[in-house]
């Protein structure tokens, strides 16, 4: 017996050396990036709001224009054939018409030609289709001036609140329908963009990056089963679920890489090189893209040349930085904000395990406790910016001066900002509620999204420092569900919460949007208090700064808007993060944008052996 | 036996029946906006949208019963939904993911058992002996470490330091032939398919990636089997027709096969049995180290994504398998113990 388990293992071991017949050497046309968890969610650019499947589409298909080496100041050409300028006569004194001329010969991976109906429909089918949580809201805010489908099906005349589109008149569909066709005119070889106002940023929403301006194949989508174009029909294609619509898992793009598989139960899409790219082909032949949610067993795959680049977090950097022959880029400007922010008006009935008493009265907090301007000042001046950035964030980012960042333009550098200072925080508090708060004290729940430990560690800086300044003063930092935590702001029922916002597109009207307006992503989430307080002093401005076509407007407004961001201490933003990347020394040719949700651009990479 | 079988199976739709209500019933303590979270995975997806367009969309505003409805009745059609966290269908991720999970039971169970039985009968032959110590201490070590800790520091070795054994369920050639090439998925046990298609190469590289995963989950498995095996045969050993069968003249090794270790089976098989319905529900840290994409992984994936449709489309399965496996086991006590009748 022991005899032959000794001869199994000798004979497992003689097979497992003998592995190197089988191993793959190093290739220089194959490159592996191994992100965490999540892949794509869907591969449709009318859906996909993810970086995941960013990732796929930035690769697979191409836009009308691109940043020249990933640099935003740097606009060119991609599919159009000039960038569109007043200068150039392309553009409209009024910023309103866009003429757009089209690429000739560009192929698609079917051997299609591209054509400038291709790119008409590409945006005519992503608004029609409008898949709810999708990105479409970039085209119809700039084109129509509303967010959504169901907006211009009330423009049309009908009522946007319908369970089911079949519910709704064809004759008003057919409305709708001409609404959004008439923002996009074919002449000739080029395409017209009729805005309803100037809006600086639009040709932003067209460039390299973004998901969401893709262009596909008319002739191709409609030979798989997506909308012909006929105006009565759109309907049929309108806010299907994403595995229903037509590119969910697959794609017909012209962009350097095709789509060959997307394995979903392996967790991983392999891109193969498009020969006939417009550009000349790329250098890798195949790309693949995996996801392993292990961070050691990543690292390993790097270590072993299995991997040539990998997703390492922030607080894991430093385990890899010593790593042989493993190069790590740090320092990635990204446009990026982190903010605290405060709910206005906070419900008080089932909400007693962060509000406790509801009451201002040392066990809780009333309901309007944020709404004194007071109470947000001190909490701005308790918070230790600088401790945060580098003890915690490890250095990789800037504090704010404001709720856009700083790497975009019309923000005011200059502007003063909220510093750790426990004088001034004492000062606000005791001028809160008129002497109450600092005479009772409070006591507040403050929360954070479980497992993002980050968040929870610049909670507990607040808490410590709030605490400190006053013993009747309780903060108590709680750790829920990611669930639970959606569900509370859907009812703006956290008093204080911790959110990011990661450009769209790179202008100041992208952040102006969801942090001050009264419409805007976070407003809702903070109680009627803000909303009240946005619509009195945010909305007109904001609205005036995507219109103003004149940078020197357009600054005056967004460092306006700014200054009433701090003074009224909306939110707390606190911190502004730059991004790294993790690969082998032998990647070379590497571009970083902060506009790609794309974490490598891989038509630019070579890998070439040390 | 065929009346006892028959009647087991029927009793198959009550347990599935039961199983789901309790899920949907859980879910109904949950708000509409907190299943969204299965759209919007993390905050950094929260972006310009609305909840409430989600919410409707997806029909999470509906009553819970209305919704168990719904899902009854496609289930009857044979559409079990669909999973976002998987990105497909319930029914395909289970049969993509849930061959990966049989491959490695089928490779794991024959070392866990035949490990755990032989540690077992040496530990109770040499019963509180340097031998009995030994093995005991040895797959009590095991038994305490905790999966990924074993898991990582195999893969260190094997993977890190001497290249054998990769993680993942194949390495990147073998994929991509796998994937796009002419080979045909006949079981999607990638070591049968490798040879049905004609492919050693392939064979071998899908066994190379069980081989580390296998070692973690009999080494830490061992020490079960081997108290069960040792004090169960401990008790055999002192039964009259043992002393018997010595006082007879039969060989040691003759009393120990064939009247000790048969005789102790019944605890072991009835052990064993959980453990392969163990190994088929997925063992999640050893996936999750050894990026080995099985049905565990997927699952624990699904829940903590509050991906509901495939957490039912899952329960059902392994509940099924969980009837039907017990069923075999009732099975094996009448093969093994002849005074064992079903009825």
């Amino acid at each position: 017996m022991k005899t032959k388990v000794f001869s199994l293992i000798v004979l497992l071991l003689t097979l497992s050396l003998s592995v190197s017949v089988f191993a793959a050497p190093f290739d220089p046309e194959t490159f592996v990036y191994v992100g965490g968890a999540g892949g794509p969610q869907t591969l449709d650019p009318a859906a996909a709001y993810d970086t995941a499947s960013g990732e796929i589409i930035h690769h697979v298909y191409d836009n009308l224009f691109q940043y020249i080496n990933g640099e935003l100041d740097n606009m060119g050409p991609m599919l159009a054939t000039e960038v569109p300028t007043v200068a150039n006569g392309l553009m409209s004194e009024d910023g309103r018409t866009i003429r757009v001329p089209i690429r000739q010969g560009v192929k698609f991976h079917d051997g299609s030609v591209l054509t400038v109906e291709d790119v008409r429909y590409s945006f005519m089918r992503g608004m029609l289709a409008d898949p709810a949580g999708g990105p479409m809201w970039m085209f119809f805010e700039p084109l129509l001036g509303v967010q959504t489908m169901r907006d211009v099906i009330e423009m049309a005349g009908g009522s946007g609140d319908f369970a089911d589109i079949k519910d709704v008149d064809p004759a008003i569909l057919r409305k709708a329908y001409d609404l959004v066709a008439a923002t996009m005119e074919v002449d000739g070889n080029d395409l017209i963009f009729h805005l309803v106002d100037p809006y600086p940023p639009f040709i932003n929403i067209l460039a390299k990056g973004g998901s969401w301006s893709a262009i596909v194949c008319q002739e191709w989508m409609v030979a798989h089963g997506d909308w012909d174009g006929n105006p009565d029909t759109w309907a049929k294609w309108y806010d299907l679920a994403v595995e229903d619509m037509t590119l969910y898992d697959q794609a017909n793009g012209t962009g350097p890489f095709k789509l060959s598989t997307w394995d979903k139960s392996g967790a991983q899409v392999l891109l193969s090189r498009f020969d006939e790219y417009w550009q000349g082909p790329a250098s890798l032949k195949s790309v693949v893209i995996k996801n392993i949610p292990e961070l050691a067993t990543r690292q390993l795959m790097l270590r072993a040349g299995d991997a040539d680049a990998i997703y390492v977090g922030q607080e894991d950097l430093p385990q890899v930085r010593s790593m042989p022959d493993v190069v790590v880029i740090d320092g990635l400007p990204q446009v990026t904000n982190t903010v605290l922010f405060y709910s206005f008006t906070i419900p008080v009935e089932g909400n007693e395990d962060l509000v406790g008493s509801g009451k201002l009265d040392g066990n809780g907090i009333p309901s309007d406790f944020f709404a004194d301007v007071n109470v947000r000042k001190a909490f701005n001046y308790s918070f230790d910016y600088e401790a945060f950035l580098q003890e915690v964030a490890l250095g990789a980012g800037v504090t704010p001066v404001g709720p856009i960042p700083q790497s975009l333009p019309y923000v005011n550098t200059e502007q003063e900002y909220y510093y750790n200072d426990p004088a001034k925080a004492t000062e606000y508090f005791k001028k809160a509620f008129d002497g109450e708060l600092w005479e009772k004290g409070f006591e507040v729940g403050i929360v954070y999204n479980t497992g993002n430990n980050t968040r929870k560690t610049a909670l507990e800086i607040l808490e410590y420092n709030v605490e400190r300044i006053n013993p009747k003063f309780k903060v108590n930092v709680i750790g829920l569900e990611w669930a639970t935590v959606l569900d509370k702001l859907r009812s703006a029922s956290l008093p204080v919460f911790v959110m990011g916002w990661l450009m769209d597109f790179p202008d100041t009207h992208n952040f102006a949007v969801p942090f001050m307006h009264s419409a805007g992503t976070f407003a809702g989430y903070c109680g009627q208090g803000l909303i009240d307080l946005a619509k009195e002093q945010f909305d007109e401005l904001v609205e005036a700064g995507i219109k103003a076509t004149d940078p020197e407007e357009r600054e005056k407004i967004y460092f306006e808007l700014q200054k009433r961001y701090v003074d009224l201490a909306v939110g707390m933003p606190f911190m502004e993060a730059t991004t790294h990347r993790v690969m082998r020394d032998w990647v070379q040719g590497f571009i970083y944008s902060p506009a790609y949700s794309a974490q490598y651009d891989y038509y630019t990479i070579q890998k070439v052996q040390k | 036996m065929l009346t006892y079988i028959a009647r087991r199976l029927l009793f198959l739709p009550v347990v599935l029946i039961g199983v789901t209500l309790l899920i949907f019933v859980a879910m109904s303590f949950l708000s509409p906006y907190q299943l969204v979270s299965t759209y919007i995975k993390s905050p950094e997806e929260l972006k310009n949208q609305s909840l409430d367009d989600l919410v409707r969309k997806y029909g999470l505003d509906q009553p819970v019963h209305v919704r168990y409805v719904n899902w009854m009745k496609n289930l009857l059609r044979g559409d079990l939904g669909y999973s976002v966290s998987a990105n497909m269908s319930v029914s395909e991720a289970i049969a993509k993911r849930f061959p990966a999970t049989v491959e490695l039971a089928l490779f794991a169970i024959v070392p866990v058992v035949l490990g755990g039985i032989w540690l077992g009968t040496i530990s109770a032959k040499h019963y509180n002996r340097p031998l009995d110590h030994f093995s005991r201490t040895f797959a009590i070590i095991g038994w305490s470490l905790p999966d990924f800790v074993f898991g990582l520091i195999l893969l260190m070795v094997f993977y890190g330091v001497l290249g054998w054994f990769p993680p993942g369920r194949l390495s990147m050639w073998a994929d991509s032939i796998v994937l796009t090439g002419d080979f045909v998925s006949y079981t999607g046990l990638n070591t049968v398919d490798s040879l049905l298609n004609g492919r050693p190469d392939i064979f071998w590289d899908s066994v190379r990636h069980l081989i580390a995963p296998v070692m973690t989950l009999s080494y830490l498995w061992w020490a079960y089997l081997l108290r069960i095996t040792r004090s169960s045969m401990l008790e055999v050993m002192n039964k009259d027709y043992v002393r018997t069968a010595r006082a007879k003249g039969l060989t040691e090794k003759v009393v120990m096969n064939r009247h000790v270790r048969r005789n102790a089976m019944i605890p072991v098989a009835t052990v064993s049995g959980s453990m392969v319905l163990g190994l088929l529900g997925g063992v999640v840290i050893v996936e999750t180290v050894f990026d080995y994409k099985g049905i565990g992984l997927l699952t624990a994936t699904g829940a903590q994504q509050l991906d509901y449709t495939l957490i039912l489309g899952t329960t059902l399965f392994y509940g099924m398998l969980l009837v039907l496996i017990n069923l075999v086991v009732d099975i094996l006590y009448a093969v093994i113990d002849p005074r064992v009748r079903l009825e």
